[in-house]
């Protein structure tokens, strides 16, 4: 492939007077003091807000929207314009605009409603005074490990970490907040590396633990809780937009859980990230794949689809073709690429032609346009149990093995099979067939080309009732056009078809056997369609059970599958009318059709009678015809039918291969699924689509990395593996930053660039520039270790600082963005209904499985779901389902988790790298009367009043289970007033306390008295809304 | 640190975020925050009460003419030319070809684009006029036509949508792509609460007579999208509790609740003491909140004061939870009570086949009951600043889908034209805007976008669609999109 050069937009425009990216990162974030009059101006800190915010959305990249062909993001462009005269700004057309008081002159023009201020336009000028030095977007400039810069105060950081922060403290003459207290620490950590607070025994020995390497300990141990996996693997599900449906029209079950228990069990497992990426974008590409990897690569299948009737298929996939771009976009570049899907970005490097070249490599899946409304929708791989692994991986080779064995005695009795036949004669045939209760044998003419048709009827036989069993069959020869009509009847068409026939429907065999059609009456279809033209055995058994199930339907001595289209049968089935071959009584002969060989039995007959009957039969049509004559095909039918009926060897290899086919069929229908990605076979390639239109297709595209990012290797393939690959280079400057700015924001509840998934120009610039770099360097020089990644994080001493907020740093640094205190905000949803369940004891800790229901009001999915959804009525489940942590909860997308979603959690209808936190009256109701919140105030409740004798100690006892630490006195006063007050209420109200008791399916306490549970119920109630509680 | 400083500091503070929904409490906010490079509109929390006298957290371009919108979207898209669009012309076209001077090559849906005629369907209902005006009404609405000369048509509203996701989420948010803010979100982003104990914006969603063909109708719809979660809708429930969550576990009766929540409280001040949080009192207040909205929602709902003159006026249907009749009688109630947005959902216009057989109930479900509002509006002086609109996401096609008699057809989705009209709130009463051609197929005068439609909508509000923004992504995002919108000032009074 080739590139106009051979390196970044960093360096093009840094040309001519091009610095190394080391000095650009130093220049660009050296403070974040405002220019002075003094200072040399730096482009991206000083120049470049200003005119990304007032220029660049008409002079910008975007080349539908720019005016006057005008680009002031290019230095090159704006010289050549004579806009920008390095070193003269009074030459600059810039200046004479934005000094212009010509209404018609002046920029930026009084219609965009923008205004320069008068040191906007200082800076502007001293800028191009200075030599209006250009610098690339700081974010696309490979990060390099700066060096941690000195510090005043040498003796407080731990880390390299803490020299950066200490640096940005210090310049603002803040010195860090003293080290939180361990049990403060000890739930930090906790509800960091596990999501769940820690229990009372693990924060008293972690106190009590006076060796030096207490805190690394405590903090190996959280590293090691399986707990770990699922806290970490929550997050990277928002991002995944992992769901438990399909979203769109039905939003009916999409079951693809397995993936989620695949990125669990990453995390537990510690995959080094640069593999857990190339495995969820690419899994399936790689050589030996693993079934583990292929499951990782639903990650680009947990997208959204539909399947609404009228929605046209070509859209239908560039709609999920833009949303896995969009996705990986975010999620590892960073970057907003969607903006392109209708026009040139309008700040980033991405034109729209860009947007649609790397969209190639997220085009190119088999994934069809139409979901089908089903959970298994294709392309999708069995997944077995755990347990059921090893003998699932060793079975494909044992089938084979049985197979080949079947394979070789066939071959060996061949000759044995054309001994036998040889000598049989049509009466030797004929003594062989199953005579089980013949009823009917209707002459044989001859099977011979064209269509031979007996008339027969017959009032004698065929009269059965409903409860009798019997079987019926015959040879016949469908055209190709198919047929529709009566093979063989005894029907009374005019009294509401009673009787019975075998019906040919097109090329389907059926049989009906009816009171009164359609009310009373069975009918059972056959799902495949009859092959045509040639000679075809079908024969249907019923068994007198009166159900559609009871009829089975064979086709050449094979069950086959059939549907049942009438299934209610109550009434008598027996008619005068006689019985018919090729028409029911009153109908016409069934056109076309041959008919030969009819017979009827009056029982029904077994599956191997059945095959005795076409293989017989068969064998009789072969021996008509003299040796050479006879068809090939229609001889390894017979020889087909002889080994599995009348050679023990081979039946007793194909007994052993059906076992090991219906094993394998055992673990896959006791398994999961998983859905996976698929390539097509042809290159990835992609059309530039006008305005984003699936109809407006213009140039067609190759996959491609856009230009403005390090070029992709020619030796890396042009599909999702090479693209993967291309993302882990050491080169890259966005994936290890922006990953490592998702953990910062996990821990510190906001990134060092808040913008987390826009590190584009559109988003906003990071607070503390060179800690991001070096943290992006240390994360991917590590081999991408993710443990040992949040370790570094959590051992820190920005991080282990108390989170009290004095009134000089609520001035100087009001939403800790310097991190001058330790984090403090409210936990996400799935936190803070974890922490009710594990405080109160209710917790279930088990790994994975399919999603589960736990308490929610009723109506949620209903108000929202479509009637024909199967997702549409929601049944809570009983017991260890309402107890397991919240990222088991199934996940409905058109109605996410109720008190959840309340609580911030993202709908997963789209990738999502940063939840907002609002604080809302609807989240109080929440956490206050959920019944799964209630039942646990209860619980906990019950736990305390057990396990500790007097107020006092059950205060302390409550504390120590919600807060991780023991009660203070001011506080114990409060609730000793508050169960006061409780209790007074209970005892006078006996009938209130039993209705409090019974929310909630936990067991009671026997013997706990109920006003007092109540009681302390409400208790409980009250410590799990606290601030504090609810507040990482 | 100093007690007394302690006391300055939270009360500053305290004071910045419960009087946030006030613009001085705003400004505040944003010059404390302003240091911090923190834009109030990422700030969590937001505003919640306020006085009634407030100015709007976003300044109003010019004077507003409405404070309050009710939205009844009709989803599935009702017929146009079986309701308000009369075209007596095709009578004499019943079983002709639609002519391919008509369609023009038009996208189909795939419902019909296989089909191998496009047989025309005309109107089996009867029209009148009605009116100063002299409306054409279909014998489906009868209420509708009495208030005609209140009511400002628009049958010439057009869209890009062929089918319900997109077109509704288009109607809703300027948008075919789902994730933008929705009209009711960026009402409440402009103009705030009017109240202290209600949300701004709130969602219903109606529940029709007949269910034969509903489509699905998400949460997704009324998000806040990029603007901050508080503007997002809130769904109040027909069954159950009307808001999640709203009522204490059975055996806490308010006093119980109200014990617990000074206990909370104490304690939360005794943190707030220990680790100097700002946000632990906005939390404090929010949990005040919710205990008020634990009365004023069921006194909201609750309907048995109601006289019953109201049913005489909105229909019988009114007592039926869930029932549009009674979902439109709870917004007079929400808007008595300082609700800003109500957006009504009625589903099942989708009428691709047995229309003849679906259209009476449908329109029974909702045309007294509008009737009656709009009349209720009047008597209590409200239709003047409350702007009502009706209509669906788009029309549907005069050719018949499926099997097609004198007196029973399907018509598939339309995006070239349809019908809505509004009322109150400065909009102009008894006018009819735009025509469309005998086939009411296209549009032949004064088409009106949904983007001209938000225009207008935003100018009632107060608001230029130009400057009415919030920026996101590094853009000036609007309602209105980045496609040219206008202002239709012949439906303005």
């Amino acid at each position: 492939m080739s590139r106009p050069k051979g390196i970044s937009v960093a360096a093009r425009l840094a040309a001519p007077r091009a610095f190394g990216p080391a000095l650009a990162l130093a220049l660009g974030f050296a403070a974040p003091a405002p220019a002075r009059a003094d200072d040399g101006l730096i482009y991206n800190r000083d120049v470049r807000p200003i005119l990304a915010e007032n220029c660049f959305a008409c002079h910008g990249p975007d080349s539908a929207a720019r005016k006057a062909d005008l680009r002031l993001d290019k230095r090159e462009a704006a010289v050549e314009m004579g806009a920008v005269e390095p070193g003269k700004p009074d030459e600059s057309g810039v200046v004479a605009r934005i000094d212009s008081t010509d209404k018609q002159e002046v920029m930026p023009p009084p219609s965009s409603h923008k205004t320069l201020t008068a040191e906007q336009k200082d800076v502007l000028r001293r800028w191009i005074a200075q030599g209006a030095e250009y610098q690339p977007h700081w974010s696309l400039i490979a990060p390099v490990r700066p060096t941690p810069p000195p510090v005043a105060d040498a003796s407080w950081g731990r880390t390299p970490i803490d020299a950066f922060v200490l640096a940005g403290l210090e310049a603002k003459g803040l010195k860090p907040a003293p080290e939180a207290d361990r049990r403060t620490l000890a739930r930090r950590l906790s509800l960091d590396l596990t999501g769940l607070p820690p229990r009372p025994e693990e924060v008293e020995a972690f106190v009590a633990d006076a060796s030096p390497d207490a805190y690394e300990k405590y903090v190996d141990a959280l590293l090691r809780s399986p707990a770990w996996g699922e806290h970490r693997g929550r997050y990277w599900l928002d991002a995944a937009r992992y769901a438990d449906t399909h979203g769109f029209h039905f939003d009916n079950y999409r079951e693809m859980w397995s993936y989620r228990d695949w990125v669990i069990e990453a995390f537990n497992a510690n995959m080094p990230f640069d593999r857990f990426t190339i495995e969820q974008i690419a899994g399936d590409l790689l050589p030996n794949r693993t079934l583990a990897q292929q499951v990782a690569s639903g990650f680009n299948r947990c997208a959204m689809s539909t399947n609404e009737g009228g929605t046209i298929a070509e859209e239908n996939l560039v709609g999920y073709t833009r949303d896995r771009t969009e996705t990986v976009g975010q999620v590892f570049l960073g970057l907003t690429v969607g903006c392109a899907v209708c026009h040139d970005h309008k700040f980033d490097p991405i034109s729209q032609k860009e947007f649609y070249e790397l969209s190639a490599f997220f085009n190119n899946s088999t994934q069809p346009a139409y979901d089908g409304n089903v959970k298994d929708s294709a392309p999708i791989i069995p997944v077995p149990r755990p347990d059921d692994l090893p003998r699932w991986e060793a079975l494909p080779a044992l089938v084979d093995a049985a197979k080949a064995e079947v394979d070789a005695r066939a071959k060996a009795a061949r000759p044995e099979f054309d001994a036998w036949l040889a000598p049989q004669t049509a009466d030797a045939l004929a003594a062989m067939l199953p005579a089980g209760d013949l009823r009917l044998s209707v002459g044989l003419p001859t099977r011979d080309e064209g269509a031979p048709q007996v008339a027969f009827e017959s009032a004698a036989v065929g009269d059965f009732e409903k409860d009798q069993a019997f079987s019926f069959g015959a040879w016949i020869k469908v055209p190709q056009a198919g047929a529709t009509g009566s093979v063989l009847a005894r029907m009374d068409e005019a009294h509401g078809h009673r009787g019975w026939d075998l019906w040919l429907e097109g090329k389907k065999i059926a049989a009906h056997i009816v009171h009164e059609w359609p009310g009373d009456a069975l009918k059972a279809v056959s799902k495949d369609d009859l092959p045509a033209d040639v000679w075809t055995h079908v024969l249907l058994t019923y068994d007198g059970s009166g159900k559609a199930a009871g009829v089975k339907i064979y086709v050449d001595g094979r069950l086959r599958e059939s549907t049942a289209a009438a299934d209610r049968l109550k009434g008598s089935i027996r008619t005068e009318v006689p019985l018919k071959v090729g028409r029911r009584n009153a109908s016409a002969r069934i056109p076309d059709v041959g008919i030969a060989d009819v017979r009827l039995h009056g029982r029904a007959l077994d599956g191997a009678e059945v095959a005795d009957l076409a293989g017989l039969g068969r064998a009789w049509a072969l021996l008509t015809k003299p040796a050479d004559k006879r068809p090939a095909a229609e001889a390894d039918a017979v020889f087909a039918w002889w080994t599995a009926s009348r050679d023990p060897a081979s039946r007793e290899l194909r007994e052993k291969l059906a076992a090991l086919e219906s094993e394998r069929e055992a673990i896959k229908a006791r398994g999961t699924i998983a859905y996976v990605s698929q390539e097509k076979s042809e290159e990835a390639a992609a059309f530039l689509l006008f305005r984003g239109q699936y109809d407006q297709r213009r140039d067609p595209l190759k996959a491609a990395t856009p230009e403005a990012l390090p070029p992709m290797p020619e030796e890396l393939p042009r599909n999702r593996l090479g693209f993967a690959q291309w993302l882990l280079r050491p080169e890259h400057p966005l994936t290890a930053r922006v990953t490592v700015n998702r953990s910062w924001q996990e821990l510190f509840g906001q990134g060092l660039v808040r913008t987390t998934g826009d590190l584009g120009v559109s988003g906003e610039q990071p607070s503390h520039p060179e800690l991001l770099d070096w943290m992006a360097v240390e994360f991917r020089e590590s081999g991408w270790d993710v443990k040992r990644f949040y370790k570094l994080l959590v051992t820190s001493s920005a991080y282990r600082q108390s989170a009290v907020a004095t009134p000089e740093k609520l001035e100087a640094d009001p939403s800790n963005r310097l991190i001058s205190r330790g984090p403090r905000f409210r936990m996400d949803a799935e936190m803070v209904r974890d922490y009710a369940l594990a405080s109160s004891g209710l917790l279930v800790a088990k790994l994975g499985g399919p999603s589960v229901r736990p308490y929610q009001p009723e109506g949620v999915w209903e108000a929202v779901a479509m009637p024909e959804s199967n997702t549409r009525n929601y049944k809570p489940d009983t017991g260890e389902g309402l107890y397991r942590r919240s990222l088991y909860t199934f996940w409905k997308r058109a109605a996410p988790p109720a008190s959840l979603e309340i609580l911030n959690a993202p709908s997963r209808e789209v990738c999502t790298v940063r939840r907002e936190r609002t604080d809302t009256p609807l989240q109080a109701l929440v956490t206050l009367n959920d019944p799964q919140f209630v039942e646990a105030a209860r619980a906990l409740a019950q736990r305390v009043l057990a396990e500790a004798p007097d107020f006092d100690a059950r205060a302390d006892a409550l504390a120590r289970r919600a807060l991780a630490r023991p009660l203070r006195e001011e506080e114990a006063s409060v609730l000793r007033e508050s169960l006061g007050r409780l209790a007074a209420y209970y005892q006078a109200h006996p009938e209130d306390a039993e209705k409090l008791l019974a929310v909630g399916e936990a067991p009671r306490v026997p013997d706990q008295p109920p006003a007092e549970t109540a009681a302390w119920t409400m208790l409980a109630n009250q410590i799990l809304n606290l601030d504090e509680v609810l507040n990482k | 640190m100093n007690p007394f400083e302690q006391y300055a500091l939270s009360e500053t503070r305290r004071r910045f975020f419960r009087r946030g929904g006030n613009a001085v409490g705003w400004a505040g906010l944003m010059s404390l925050l302003a240091k911090d490079g923190l834009t109030p509109p990422a700030m969590a929390g937001g505003p919640v009460g306020g006085s009634g006298e407030h100015l709007p957290p976003i300044p109003t371009h010019l004077a507003p003419k409405a404070k309050r919108v009710v939205y009844l979207h009709m989803v599935g898209g009702p017929s146009q030319m079986d309701l308000f669009d009369y075209k007596p012309a095709m009578g004499d076209w019943y079983d002709k070809d639609l002519p391919e001077s008509i369609r023009q090559g038009q996208r189909l849906t795939t419902m019909t684009s296989g089909q191998a005629r496009f047989p025309i369907a005309p109107s089996k209902y009867k029209f009148a006029q009605h009116g100063q005006n002299g409306m054409w009404v279909s014998e489906m609405l009868p209420y509708t036509a009495r208030m005609v000369d209140d009511l400002c048509f628009i049958r010439s509203m057009h869209t890009e949508a062929i089918n319900h996701e997109p077109a509704v989420s288009m109607l809703q948010t300027g948008n075919q792509i789902p994730g933008r803010p929705c009209l009711g979100s960026w009402v409440s982003y402009g103009l705030g609460s009017l109240n202290e104990d209600l949300p701004t914006f709130v969602v219903l969603v109606a529940r029709p007579s007949n269910t034969e063909q509903i489509q699905a109708i998400s949460a997704r719809l009324w998000s806040s999208g990029y603007l901050p979660g508080e503007h997002a809708g809130v769904s109040f429930r027909s069954a159950g509790d009307p808001i999640l969550y709203i009522n204490n576990p059975p055996g806490v009766p308010p006093e119980v609740r109200r014990n617990t929540l000074d206990g909370l409280r104490a304690l939360n001040e005794m943190n707030f003491r220990q680790v100097g949080d700002p946000e632990t009192h906005t939390r404090i207040e929010q949990y005040e909140l919710a205990f008020r909205m634990q009365s004023s929602v069921p006194d909201l709902t609750n309907t048995a004061g109601e006289p019953e003159s109201t049913y005489a006026l909105y229909g019988e249907d009114a007592r039926k939870p869930g029932s549009f009749a009674n979902s439109i009688l709870l917004t007079r109630r929400m808007l008595e009570r300082g609700v800003r947005f109500v957006q009504i959902y009625h589903n099942n216009w989708d009428h691709h086949g047995n229309l003849g057989g679906r259209m009476p109930s449908q329109c029974k479900d909702v045309d007294q009951p509008c009737w009656g509002f709009i009349q209720d509006l009047k008597q209590r002086g409200m239709l003047d600043d409350t702007l009502v609109i009706w209509g669906g996401e788009f029309g549907r096609t005069i050719y018949s889908q499926g099997g097609l008699s004198k007196d029973n057809y399907g018509r598939d989705h339309h995006p070239r034209c349809f019908t809505m009209w509004m009322a109150g709130g400065g909009c102009k009463p008894g006018a009819i805007h735009g025509e469309t051609d005998d086939f009411s197929y296209n549009i032949v005068k004064d088409p009106v976008h949904i983007r001209d439609f938000h225009a207008t909508v935003l100018q009632l509000l107060g608001y230029d669609h130009e400057r009415f923004t919030y920026r996101y992504q590094g853009l000036d995002q609007k309602l209105t999109g980045v496609e040219p919108a206008k202002v239709i000032k012949e439906l303005l009074a």
